[in-house]
């Protein structure tokens, strides 16, 4: 959004250098050198979606380069279609690729999509090598530089085309990241749970990144076809996505400068590996390196001798056997898988993020202000008026309610009926099925047996994501915030449902976006103003203390606009001093015409708040009414404090 | 017909293979949840350690092919110990699905570069143990070795699972299975456990390895195909069970050596993925597999 002066000259100085670039080194090889590492960055882009967003692993993005690059290749080899409508093509091919894929890979969680990734990359140049109809097999397709109004660019001017098209990517995927898309993709990958709950359904996006990821990788591919010239199958197999792979991590994840770097990497990588002497070198600079950071280490106690002992032995026997190595490329892939083992493990944020660690370690820790002011004006929340109620009677009514796991029955025909506008506090010994009762109103888990009405419509079979823009809102015992992000993102994440701008909307800032953008801000600084975290609301969600951090779930649950709000524990954590204060703020919100369902074990909370309180015990609810009715019920008393007679 | 039913008992024998290195996947899945992307190099490793033991391309035969198996599944465990060293346990320290995935790839390179420096590029001929005239079974011709490898493979499924059922450091494995935390409470060295299950993963993979390089030729680039179809058989059997493995590698194998016949070869991989994309969009924890319920 704000563009800060830096990094807005570090821009300027960069579209100057590209733009000089093949006036500054004629030399053909550079240009085409470059212009590869222009059209690696525009899937590296793609791929760090994915990869470093959404947090999934893709094994097949080498196939979808090669989607594109064969759509492109056939439609300009067989049919002759022009550029300007082949890269189009290109794009939309592949992004159906992807969605075939992603579908149904990503409806389990876990390795799958690496699983079928992998096989899908396979399949791809299985059928690029058969297909030959479309093809030409392994004979491959010669492609032309693009012809416009009758004339051939040269390379110098494809260099042009694929360098505009480059920052135009650059740009397009800047934007999605920092709109509520991109915070739904960091989102999810930080808390799976919180993030359908708060009406982002996981599945959707996970698929919408995959996308819009593989859309890039058919840009990218339809560019290589014409850069290049020549496409065969042998191009796009299985080393080249990890080649990709290793380009995102090593450049550093979550940033587009990581990407361009990256992509500069792996596009020298092959030269440097073929020139022995230059490895030699480098081999025995980073053994010496290697070794001085772990005496370094030692001597300041952070590592123990073990820890150390693995990178150091390693990088040591690679500079003994870079002397004995005569012949460097038949060792070229075990350099590279080498190569890939170091920074999966020593340098996980990549060099963007090693470079950023370095620098904040030595500068001042004055220019890290978190104590920003927000530009923004800090109006008073208030909650969003929605429709009048669908139906009279209770807002939300739970009948016969079974929750079974195997032989244990976590709720036994549990009834609980809400008032509308009331307090509804639900109390019990731990293990009584509180949460299971939480869980089954936000539709985590599918109850064996009753129903759920919400005002008056039935919650079976409903996604959480749907239930939770119905209009249920909750927090969790066990925070789960979006903790790479930061407060204002966070209760962000709970307004996504306020936005309606489609990919389209966000990749032109049309003036929908903005104003969608804008009121979003405003509505998340007075949710968090109301919760008491205006000062904080620039910092880390898993920098904050521990009570901080479930005041910013409240005021995230509350960006949904809910007409129930499921508060579970919510003075947990909570200095006792201030627990007046949670009690006045969710009164507050009830004045607001939210209705709360209130889990608690400080009796005095409960009791002083609710309207009506529910007692489980044991999966049971065996006690209801008013709170002094329900304190002075001997059920609840034996249950919370064991009856007189002894053991049974 | 003959035809037919001698593609079935090629497609069972291949589907056996699929089946024990799909078993693999599942042994190190159970315990820590994560896999060896490398399986597939387990087995070309096995396949080719066995090679210079019975064969003369380094100045053997020192052994003979059956007692060289004991000396196949030692190198196997150690092979697997090491995948799980280096590639894996650092990775479940700092809980990066990301990072195992990465680094077993990386060390499947790695051994497969290896091999092809160490035993050439070329596809290797492997003594086969048996006589290699084909008998004849319910009306069509099948090889001695085919017949081995089945018996084999399901010999070597059974053993694990007895000794998981039966002795105590197996009951050690499924506590870890069912819950590491607990079970590290217990007492039990869930680390120990973890890296146990990654080397009977890789002494089933080595050891499929010699049992089915006699059938097809060996070399450096057999591993990674064979990886890859036995992670089509986990997924579409069910990433946690037993018998789904087996049924998941009959149905591949016998979708491959039928295509391969009467459509093209070249296509014989194709219906692999498609009834494993269509598994995951039926029936996502496959055929055989349950739905593990997410506890929040």
């Amino acid at each position: 959004m704000k563009i800060n002066s830096k990094s807005f000259l570090l821009m300027v100085v960069g579209l100057v250098a590209l733009g000089l670039y093949p006036v500054l080194v004629p030399n053909p090889y550079y240009i085409h050198l470059v212009e590869t590492i222009l059209i690696y960055a525009i899937l590296l882009f793609g791929l760090d979606i994915v990869v470093g967003y959404t947090g999934q692993v893709s094994l097949g993005h080498a196939g979808l380069f090669g989607v594109g690059s064969y759509t492109a290749g056939a439609l300009f080899f067989k049919l002759g279609v022009p550029f300007l409508l082949a890269v189009p093509a290109a794009i939309g091919v592949t992004a159906v690729f992807g969605a075939v894929l992603a579908l149904p890979a990503l409806r389990v969680t876990g390795p799958y999509l690496a699983m079928v990734t992998l096989a899908f990359g396979t399949i791809i140049q299985i059928l690029i090598n058969e297909m030959t109809f479309l093809t030409e097999g392994p004979i491959g397709i010669k492609v032309h530089k693009p012809i416009f109004f009758g004339h051939k660019l040269t390379e110098v001017e494809y260099f042009y085309v694929v360098a505009v098209l480059m920052v135009l990517a650059l740009v397009v995927v800047h934007r999605i990241l920092k709109s509520h898309l991109g915070r739904a993709f960091e989102a999810l990958r930080d808390s799976p749970v919180a993030c359908d709950c708060m009406g982002v359904s996981v599945y959707r996006y996970k698929v919408y990144a995959f996308v819009i990821s593989a859309a890039l990788a058919g840009l990218a591919g339809s560019l290589y076809a014409y850069s290049e010239e020549y496409i065969s199958p042998n191009t796009y197999n299985f080393e080249l996505t990890i080649m990709f792979l290793l380009a995102v991590i090593m450049g550093g994840r979550k940033t587009r400068s990581g990407a361009l770097i990256g992509a500069v990497i792996v596009v020298m990588l092959p030269s440097l590996l073929s020139d022995i002497e230059l490895f030699r070198k480098i081999a025995t600079v980073l053994a010496v390196a290697v070794s001085g950071m772990a005496v370094y280490n030692f001597i300041r106690k952070v590592k123990t001798v073990r820890e150390l002992a693995v990178p150091v032995l390693a990088t040591m026997a690679m500079a003994g056997f870079s002397f004995r190595l005569e012949n460097i490329t038949d060792w070229r892939l075990t350099i590279f898988g080498l190569m890939t083992l170091f920074v999966v493990y020593y340098l996980q944020d990549g060099v963007v993020g090693f470079a950023r660690e370095l620098f904040a370690r030595f500068a001042k820790p004055a220019a890290h202000a978190s104590g920003k002011t927000p530009s923004i004006k800090v109006r008073a929340w208030t909650a969003p008026h929605k429709a009048a109620p669908v139906s009279a009677g209770p807002l939300l009514d739970a009948q016969q309610v079974l929750m079974q796991f195997g032989g244990l029955r976590a709720l036994n025909q549990v009834d609980l009926s809400i008032a509308r506008g009331s307090i509804h506090g639900l109390i019990g010994p731990n293990g009584s099925g509180k949460s299971t009762m939480m869980n089954v109103l936000t539709g985590i888990y599918q109850p064996t047996a009753g129903q759920v009405v919400f005002n008056g419509q039935s919650l079976a079979g409903q996604t959480p994501s749907h239930i939770a823009l119905s209009g249920i809102a909750r927090t969790f015992q066990n925070v789960q915030l979006f903790g790479e992000m930061t407060a204002t993102d966070n209760v962000l994440v709970g307004l996504h449902h306020t936005f309606k701008s489609n990919t389209l909307d966000v990749m032109l800032r049309t003036p929908r976006y903005l104003r969608e953008d804008a009121a979003a801000r405003e509505q998340a600084a007075s949710l968090l103003d109301f919760v008491g975290l205006t000062n904080l609301s620039e910092e880390q969600a898993r920098n904050l203390p521990y009570g901080k951090q479930r005041m910013l779930e409240i005021a995230r649950a509350l960006g949904l606009g809910p007409r129930l709000l499921l508060l579970d524990e919510p003075a947990a954590g909570l200095p006792p001093a201030d627990l007046p204060e949670l009690t006045k703020m969710i009164q507050k919100i009830r004045d607001h015409g939210i209705t709360v369902i209130l889990i608690e074990h400080h009796m005095d909370v409960v009791m002083g708040i609710s309207d009506t309180v529910s007692v489980l015990d044991f999966g049971q609810k065996i006690a209801e009414g008013k709170p002094a009715d329900v304190q002075s019920n001997p059920a609840v008393v034996e249950a919370y404090l064991g009856s007189g007679e002894g053991a049974h | 017909m003959e035809i037919f039913l001698q593609l079935i008992y090629s497609g069972i024998a291949l589907g056996m293979i699929y089946g024990v290195i799909a078993f693999g996947y599942q042994l190190t899945f159970a315990t820590s949840g994560t896999l060896n992307f490398g399986q597939g190099e387990s087995l070309m490793l096995g396949a080719l350690v066995g090679l210079s033991l019975v064969g003369t391309i380094h100045g053997g035969p020192y052994l003979n092919y059956w007692v060289m198996i004991p000396v196949v599944v030692i190198f196997g465990a150690a092979q697997g110990a090491f995948v799980e060293w280096i590639g894996v346990r650092p990775a479940i320290k700092i809980k990066s699905e990301f990072g195992w995935i990465m680094s077993t790839i990386a060390l499947a390179i790695i051994f497969k570069n290896v091999a092809e420096n160490i035993w050439g590029k070329d596809d290797l001929k492997f003594p086969s143990p048996l006589p290699e005239a084909p008998i004849k079974f319910l009306g069509a011709n099948v090889l001695p070795m085919e017949i081995v490898v089945v018996i084999g493979a399901l010999a070597m499924m059974a053993m694990v699972e007895l000794f998981n059922r039966k002795s105590i450091y197996g009951k050690a494995v499924v506590a870890t299975s069912n819950d590491r935390d607990a079970a590290s409470l217990m007492g039990i060295n869930t680390g120990a456990v973890i890296t146990f299950s990654y080397a009977l993963s890789s002494v089933t993979a080595a050891v499929a390895g010699v049992l089915v390089a006699p059938l097809t030729l060996t070399g450096a680039t057999m591993g990674s195909v064979l990886g890859l179809k036995a992670f089509a058989v986990a997924i579409i059997g069910g990433l946690t069970s037993g018998v789904g493995v087996i049924v998941g590698g009959l149905i591949l194998g016998i979708a491959e050596t039928t295509t391969g016949y009467y459509i093209s070869t070249g296509y014989k991989d194709v219906p692999g993925l498609v009834l494993l994309l269509l598994v995951l969009a039926v029936k996502p924890a496959g055929l055989f597999g349950k739905m593990a319920i997410k506890k929040v």
